[in-house]
């Protein structure tokens, strides 16, 4: 999952805080296994590297890539499974190393989910393209993982490198206190929520930049145009009932760029938004 | 002026519904659990009203206190506080009771009150309603040393209070010790009801205002120096030393000493005319040194807690006192809790104190019978309950309080001998006290 993964366990004896703990890191490895794009033993690595050829996938990657294909229809574009090979020309190191416009509109003709042909189970990409996961995957384990762990117990609270999920609160019915990390100190806590039961996600890009001529361009980038969202929040914390909406949220409001806030609140959903 | 040109609002889409309902196809859960999640108020609030009350009719204090909290960052905190108390009742003016009915010129001047023979003299003028606030903020300077810097100000009809205070504390040894250096400063101004008296000027009769002067100040600074000491995960003890340094005007204003004959222990006329027997305003030195060594030991018996301390304080009045205090905090079930509390506080009497002054001796250069600087024992025995609710927690105290005090010896003579010239003061303090906020 590419940051630390944890699990919290309440009233929980040592056998039972080990079972829980077994089967969340269980089904985070499959996860992690089955669709890191740094693998080369896996389907992500058999559809990027197929050169135009036609990959039938396992029931579970079709339910992913359907998701991913509801995801490209409800953000109008923003967000775009087939983006990733952006990451040729941008490389988000904290130096000043933009790319050219030329550079990144070669690279744009390689991004376009509608450039790819689904026919469930069957993917079919142009050569060159590739897909990746990464914007669905953690919060994807985060609630597959939670799942697995609520047949244990009920009193758990899980934390994928900032993606939690609660799936309830301590016997004694108070909530677990989450932090989110502040910008200036990432080790403080700029907010504090009290979670009882539930998903928190969080999108942002604290450490993940660019700064060109003093202007700082962040991670996010929206695959229609091939450049960084400007003049958003810089981290987006979204509240929902599982990890994975909280986290699309999350990334759509991000996509919004400055109309990130007006977004979330023709959602109808909290959240928490830093500048 | 330019007007800043609106941007069109623009129809964002809700994509919850679809979102949702795709989300629940991808988990394959039937029915997604439902979010509880609030973001904590920034604000804690400690809120709590008591009631002081002392047996037979003299002082009554209600009480109202609020305190407020913010984490502004990390180890970062404004803290304000704020009193509001209303005190009424009799309280003693330091003169002795004897076998005659006692007249008395009040404060202002324009009144009087007496004091039946025998009984003790209560200046039943006494009232007073006292606002308090302060504000406080701290923060970290570096990893390893936090900076407390407030300020204080309070007022009552005749007292004003104006203070300021620094702390700074700094941790070592893994933060298991912490070593602390405070210092306050804060300036008074006392205007009492009919003028300062002169010290040790007589009372006069109704309108004469010859013993008195206008309003009077003093300056106080204190200086703290403690440690604090991680012992083990369930010990922690501290020792605090403090020097406190009072100059200015130091008298009570209200308190009187009786002048009585040196055999027979019976008033002595006052001023010509007046109708008074004879009283003198009290006069105490202009400055006061005093020194003070706490010690705190802290422990965690399983979830039950003690907390015990010991104060010496010594002054260069003579008064030097000592006091025990132990609390224990017993956990019941549910985070309720029960803490009984006792306390034992003794000092000596200071060099000046005189429970009466004689007729025909030289009038000292010092002298007070305010009983609060005599030689007494108090003890205080209290239970307080706790009990957490969804928001924060309640609780309720209630403690007794006894002091029991000697009289000058001397002080021993003709009447005097069979009139209880330092009596019991009783007291019951009751407080409800509510917390709530982030917690």
């Amino acid at each position: 999952m590419a940051s630390p993964c944890e699990v919290h366990v309440a009233d929980a004896s040592r056998d039972l805080a080990g079972r829980v703990l077994e089967a969340v890191a269980g089904e985070a490895r499959r996860i992690e296994r089955k669709w890191s794009r740094y693998r080369t033993d896996n389907v992500v690595h058999e559809i990027n590297t197929a050169g135009g050829r036609t990959v039938t996938v396992d029931e579970e990657t079709a339910r992913l890539i359907d998701y991913a294909a509801n995801l490209f229809e409800l953000s109008d574009g923003r967000f775009d499974i087939t983006s990733g090979v952006l990451r040729e020309v941008w490389k988000f190191d904290g130096s000043d190393r933009v790319p050219t416009r030329a550079a990144v509109a070669a690279v744009l003709a390689k991004v376009g989910w509608r450039r790819a042909r689904w026919r469930r189970p069957e993917l079919t990409l142009e050569p060159g393209m590739q897909i990746d996961f990464g914007g669905i995957g953690k919060e994807y384990a985060v609630d597959r993982a939670a799942a697995l762990a609520s047949a244990i117990s009920n009193r758990c609270l899980l934390n994928f490198g900032g993606d939690l999920l609660a799936t309830g609160p301590p016997a004694d019915g108070r909530p677990w206190r989450v932090g989110i990390e502040g910008l200036a100190h990432p080790t403080r806590a700029a907010k504090e929520i009290d979670l009882k039961q539930g998903a928190l996600a969080t999108s942002g890009d604290a450490r993940r930049f660019l700064l060109k001529d003093g202007k700082r361009l962040g991670h996010i980038l929206d695959p229609r145009s091939g450049w960084p969202v400007e003049g958003g929040p810089r981290s987006v914390t979204v509240a929902a009932p599982t990890c994975t909406e909280a986290g699309m949220l999350a990334t759509f409001a991000l996509l919004h760029g400055p109309d990130a806030e007006a977004f979330l609140a023709a959602q109808g959903v909290r959240h928490w938004c830093l500048h | 002026m330019q007007l800043k040109k609106r941007k069109p609002m623009r129809k964002l889409r809700n994509v919850g519904t679809p979102l949702a309902a795709a989300t629940c196809a991808l988990l394959g859960q039937a029915a997604p659990r439902t979010v509880d999640a609030q973001e904590l108020a920034p604000w804690d609030f400690d809120t709590s009203f008591l009631i002081y009350s002392e047996a037979d009719g003299r002082v009554q204090d209600l009480s109202l206190n609020g305190i407020a909290r913010k984490e502004l960052r990390e180890d970062s905190f404004l803290n304000l506080t704020f009193a509001l108390d209303s005190l009424t009742g009799a309280s003693p003016s330091g003169a002795a009771p004897s076998n005659v009915v006692q007249t008395f010129t009040s404060p202002s001047g324009n009144a009087s009150y007496t004091a039946g023979a025998v009984n003790p003299v209560l200046d039943s003028t006494f009232h007073d309603q006292r606002i308090a606030a302060s504000g406080s903020w701290q923060w970290p300077v570096t990893r390893l040393t936090l900076m407390d810097v407030g300020a204080s100000i309070s007022n009552e009809y005749d007292y004003t209070h104006l203070g300021v205070d620094a702390k700074v504390a700094r941790d070592f040894n893994n933060r298991n010790t912490t070593l602390s250096f405070g210092v306050a400063l804060a300036s008074d101004t006392v205007d009492p009801v009919g003028g300062a008296p002169v010290p040790l000027a007589p009372m006069l009769g109704l309108g004469n205002m010859a013993s008195k002067r206008g309003d009077d100040s003093k300056d106080v600074t204190d200086f703290l120096i403690g440690v604090t000491q991680v012992v083990n995960r369930k010990t922690i003890v501290q020792l605090n030393y403090s020097l406190s340094n009072s100059d200015g005007y130091l008298n009570d204003p209200y308190k009187i000493l009786s002048v009585v004959d040196a055999v027979t222990g019976s008033p002595v006329p006052g001023p010509a005319g007046s109708g008074l027997y004879r009283y003198l305003y009290e006069g105490r030195p202009d400055s006061r040194e005093k020194q003070s060594l706490f010690g705190l030991v802290k422990h965690d018996f399983d979830g039950n807690v003690l907390e015990a301390s010991l104060r010496y304080m010594t002054d260069d009045w003579g008064v030097d006192s000592q006091t025990l205090d132990v609390h224990y905090r017993w956990g019941l079930k549910d985070g309720r809790y029960l803490q009984p509390h006792v306390r034992y506080y003794s000092q000596t009497a200071a060099d000046f104190y005189h429970t009466v002054l004689f007729d025909g001796r030289p009038v000292p250069q010092f002298a007070s019978a305010d009983y609060r600087l005599g030689e007494f024992d108090a003890i205080t025995l209290g239970l307080k309950y706790g009990m957490p609710t969804k928001k924060g927690e309640w609780s309720a105290r209630l403690e007794w309080y006894q002091q029991t005090g000697n009289a000058d010896p001397a002080a021993r003579v003709g009447v005097l001998t069979n009139l209880d010239l330092y009596p019991d003061l009783n007291a019951l303090i009751a407080q409800v006290s509510y917390k709530f906020g982030r917690r």
